[in-house]
């Protein structure tokens, strides 16, 4: 089944922390993503990726209700609305006048709330932004390759790469003969030059050796041997021989400096592979981060989502309880309004029945909890 | 009772020239044991040579030096002229010798060879510097416009063949031939010229080359003992050895002369001739003097001068002289004999220094006279000797002696000479002596005017000729004394007549077996 982390098979403590409420990616050690066995790699992670500190309860806002008390305020005039409502209940003029003083208390009361009410949402949106910082941190990670090699990235996102021994010891030797490569590239190719026309001419002279003594012997047998001519030097024929000799000397001459420059092409050609073939190890460690940064991705993206949800939520909360905070603001307002229009009404209604009013609209419960009057 | 005469008659007596290689005793006496002075005449008998007129009227630019080098040069309008050299000057003419040697040139030497080459006469020697003649002057040949790489080409041999001059012989170069630039005989060093040094090509490792020739498309170089050619010499460049011969050299470049269709040359074994090649690649040599073999190489080795040779077709000869030792050998080139070698004879005292055939077959002799030319029956109108002498003749009985008794020599021409018949025997050099003198040639004439001369020419003084004179003479001469072997000798002063030998009688008594 899968379980939403790209094929990775959680253990069952890898399960048990990523299922549990805002434990997720908490442990990834063990884990086996398949991605990583694709790729021949078995990264793994010997610390938690993203721990975040999950909240205590994403489904509330945050607050205990002695909190949430203390965000709305204590009602200091509770006391004296529970009197006052206390003494509303015995008589009429009284009762209009206490009522007035009674609004006009709640609607204080509901001034001073909304005004608290603000601070407390300032504070508690600071707490969740500290919170959503915490759990947004960058967690350290280290990525083992197959062959041995190492790629560690520490808590400031600094990189660190190691090679194995062997790895190690391949790129040196590339690397190295690229510089030998590259060496024998920028020396100049008069000397190289001159080795391979040797070597052209020790190939050549055998069979020019082989000529002249042919050629020798002809004149020889012709008694032209001591022939010379102001046209040729000496005999045609050894003139056209002497001729042909120097014509392939030359072409060996240029021969020797094409194949040096040819050469000289080879080694820098052959020095660019090393210097690339040395990069190799190294080049398939990086390869071989690319799946655990994928997951480290996939694991950073839940992070950040967590953390989202875990503000979002927080702020619901917060919202949710300023919303009430208002709620109960407003309705000390309209409480204290109501009351107070009522006893500047030149009729006077019996008191009793505004209160009795709230109290069947609201409940005796409520209204006492509004008026600071409940137990 | 008388025993019978036995007539041995020597019909035309040493035709075949003198042999002195093969046993007297048994010779034919086709062969000459000497023949002095003589050649083999049209007919093929034994004959006194001719001898030299002096055609310089003036020797005194060679002082008493001899002419040295006869050279006749034929410019491109086909002007012949000839040049001569002697007395470390260079002349051209012949009456009057002009000297053409260049200003301001000391020549040290008289052993130029000449040859003609692209309109130019063209003087080397060794060690001297080349000298060119263009039919107005002659020129060091490193002054001429454009000459190039001269200096060092000094050499002793000079051949003008394929288009170019060819040069060997250089001091201290001797295995190296130079070729001049197309047509250019003053370069050396540019265009086609070139070289070839065979020191890698001599067939026995070392030899310096004498000579060059070319004949038959060939070039042939000579050394001292060996003979390499070359074929397609057209482009020296990539001419290539066609042959080598190895053991046969040539002693001196002016031993070597073109016969039309053969190259005679002299070489340390003898005269030499390559034969023509018709089809086998090789180059057959035959030897040309087997029969004086011998005398040659003692000759050679003796020599210390130089070697002067000419060949002449119109006197079918090929004279070879050994200037130190004054002998020159004449070889009779109209055929050879069953062993391949020409008939010989020999020259004695001989003051020839330089020959040179002309374009027109006449032989021009340089002595210190100057220039001559061989004709007529006088060195300089100095008679000189003709000498004959068989080989010992057994007549086919060595073993019995004989008696001589009667010498009947036919004489042809002689004019009034006195003829020595001479006879020995037992190879004994005192010979006996019988002088005789041959008929008088001179024809006799009717009618002549007493004070005109006999100018057969002239019309208005016709001559009738009562005889012709007496142009053969036979006389029978009495013999005495006896042996084993008879060596028979005839010896005659040629003094303005010719005078061949046509055949020897001899009649002789044979006795008993010793």
């Amino acid at each position: 089944m899968s379980n939403g982390l790209m094929g990775m098979t959680p253990t069952s403590e890898y399960e048990r922390q990523i299922k549990s409420p805002g434990g997720i990616y908490q442990n990834a050690t063990g884990s086996s993503p398949t991605i990583a066995q694709g790729l021949n790699m078995t990264p793994t992670t010997t610390a938690p990726v993203f721990q975040m500190t999950p909240p205590e309860s994403a489904y509330s806002t945050g607050y205990s209700p002695q909190e949430q008390a203390s965000l709305l305020g204590t009602i200091p005039v509770a006391e004296e609305s529970r009197g006052l409502l206390s003494g509303l209940s015995g008589g009429g003029g009284v009762s209009n006048l206490l009522g007035a003083g009674a609004g006009a208390l709640l609607a204080q009361q509901a001034y001073r709330r909304l005004g608290n009410i603000g601070d407390r949402a300032m504070t508690g949106a600071e707490e969740i932004a500290q919170l959503g910082l915490e759990q947004t941190q960058f967690r350290p990670f280290t990525v083992t390759s197959a062959t041995g090699g190492m790629f560690g990235v520490d808590p400031q996102g600094g990189t660190t790469m190691t090679l194995s021994p062997e790895e190690q010891a391949l790129q040196s030797s590339l690397l190295g003969g690229a510089g030998q490569f590259f060496g024998q590239a920028q020396m100049p190719t008069a000397e190289r030059e001159a080795a391979i026309y040797d070597r052209m001419r020790a190939t050549m002279s055998p069979e020019e050796e082989r000529q002249r003594l042919a050629l020798e012997e002809r004149l020889a047998s012709q008694g032209r041997l001591g022939v010379r001519t102001a046209q040729y030097g000496g005999a045609p024929e050894q003139f056209a021989m002497a001729q042909a000799q120097e014509e392939a000397r030359n072409r060996a001459m240029l021969g020797a400096m094409q194949q040096a420059q040819t050469e000289q092409a080879q080694q820098a050609a052959l020095g660019q592979q090393f210097l690339g073939s040395g990069y190799i190890p190294q080049g398939q460690l990086i390869a071989a981060t690319q799946p655990a940064m994928t997951t480290a991705q996939i694991q950073q993206r839940g992070q950040l989502e967590g953390a989202g949800l875990f503000g979002e939520a927080r702020m619901s909360g917060l919202e949710a309880l300023l919303s009430s905070g208002i709620g109960q603001a407003n309705l000390f307002g309209q409480i204290g309004s109501g009351l107070l229009s009522q006893s500047l009404q030149p009729v006077l209604q019996p008191q009793s029945s505004s209160i009795e009013d709230l109290i069947k609209q609201y409940g005796i419960g409520k209204v006492q909890e509004l008026l600071g009057l409940g137990g | 009772m008388s025993q019978e005469l036995k007539s041995i008659n020597l019909i035309a007596p040493a035709f075949r020239g003198v042999n002195t290689e093969d046993s007297p005793i048994a010779q034919d006496p086709s062969f000459a044991d000497v023949a002095d002075n003589a050649v083999i005449d049209k007919r093929g008998r034994i004959a006194a040579r001719k001898g030299f007129e002096v055609i310089t009227t003036s020797a005194t630019p060679l002082g008493s030096n001899p002419i040295t080098v006869i050279h006749e040069f034929e410019d491109g309008a086909g002007v012949t002229e000839v040049l001569s050299a002697g007395n470390n000057k260079i002349f051209k003419g012949t009456t009057a010798l002009t000297d053409i040697t260049p200003g301001s040139y000391t020549i040290n030497d008289n052993n130029w060879k000449v040859v003609n080459f692209n309109n130019k006469a063209y003087f080397f020697q060794k060690n001297q510097e080349p000298v060119v003649y263009d039919g107005t002057s002659a020129v060091k040949l490193s002054t001429v416009s454009g000459a190039a790489g001269i200096t060092g080409k000094y050499g002793n041999e000079v051949l003008s063949a394929f288009g170019r001059l060819w040069v060997a012989g250089v001091t201290n170069d001797t295995s190296t031939i130079y070729w001049s630039d197309l047509l250019i005989g003053h370069d050396f060093s540019g265009g086609t010229s070139g070289s070839i040094n065979l020191d890698k090509v001599w067939p026995d490792g070392y030899d310096e080359v004498v000579a060059l020739s070319a004949h038959n498309n060939l070039l042939i170089i000579f050394g001292r003992h060996s003979i390499v050619v070359y074929q397609g010499a057209e482009a020296p460049a990539t001419m290539s050895l066609a042959d080598t011969i190895n053991g046969v050299g040539c002693v001196d470049r002016d031993t070597v002369q073109y016969t039309g269709t053969d190259v005679i040359f002299l070489s340390h074994t003898g005269l030499r001739s390559f034969g023509r090649v018709i089809q086998e690649k090789s180059m057959p040599i035959t030897s040309l003097s087997k029969t004086v073999t011998k005398d040659i190489i003692a000759l050679l080795q003796n020599e210390t001068e130089s070697f002067r040779s000419v060949y002449s077709p119109e006197e079918s000869f090929y004279l070879i002289t050994f200037v130190g030792q004054t002998t020159t050998y004449c070889f009779d080139t109209r055929g050879t004999l069953e062993d391949g070698s020409f008939r010989a004879t020999r020259w004695p005292s001989s003051i020839f220094k330089a020959y040179e055939r002309l374009q027109n077959g006449k032989v021009y002799i340089g002595t210190t006279h100057g220039i001559s030319e061989y004709k007529g029956y006088t060195d300089n109108n100095a008679k000189y000797r003709f000498r004959y002498y068989s080989p010992s003749l057994t007549f086919g009985d060595p073993s019995r002696v004989k008696f001589l008794k009667k010498i009947k020599p036919t004489i042809i021409g002689g004019n009034t000479s006195s003829i020595f018949m001479k006879f020995a025997y037992d190879f004994n050099t005192a010979y006996r002596t019988t002088e005789f003198t041959t008929g008088n040639q001179l024809p006799a004439y009717f009618g002549i005017n007493e004070f005109h001369g006999d100018d057969p020419g002239d019309e208005s003084n016709p001559l009738s000729e009562f005889t012709a004179g007496k142009l053969t003479s036979q006389v029978s001469l009495n013999a005495a004394g006896g042996g084993t072997s008879i060596v028979v000798g005839l010896e005659a002063d040629i003094n303005g007549s010719e005078l061949s030998l046509q055949e020897i009688n001899i009649l002789a008594l044979i006795g008993k077996i010793l």
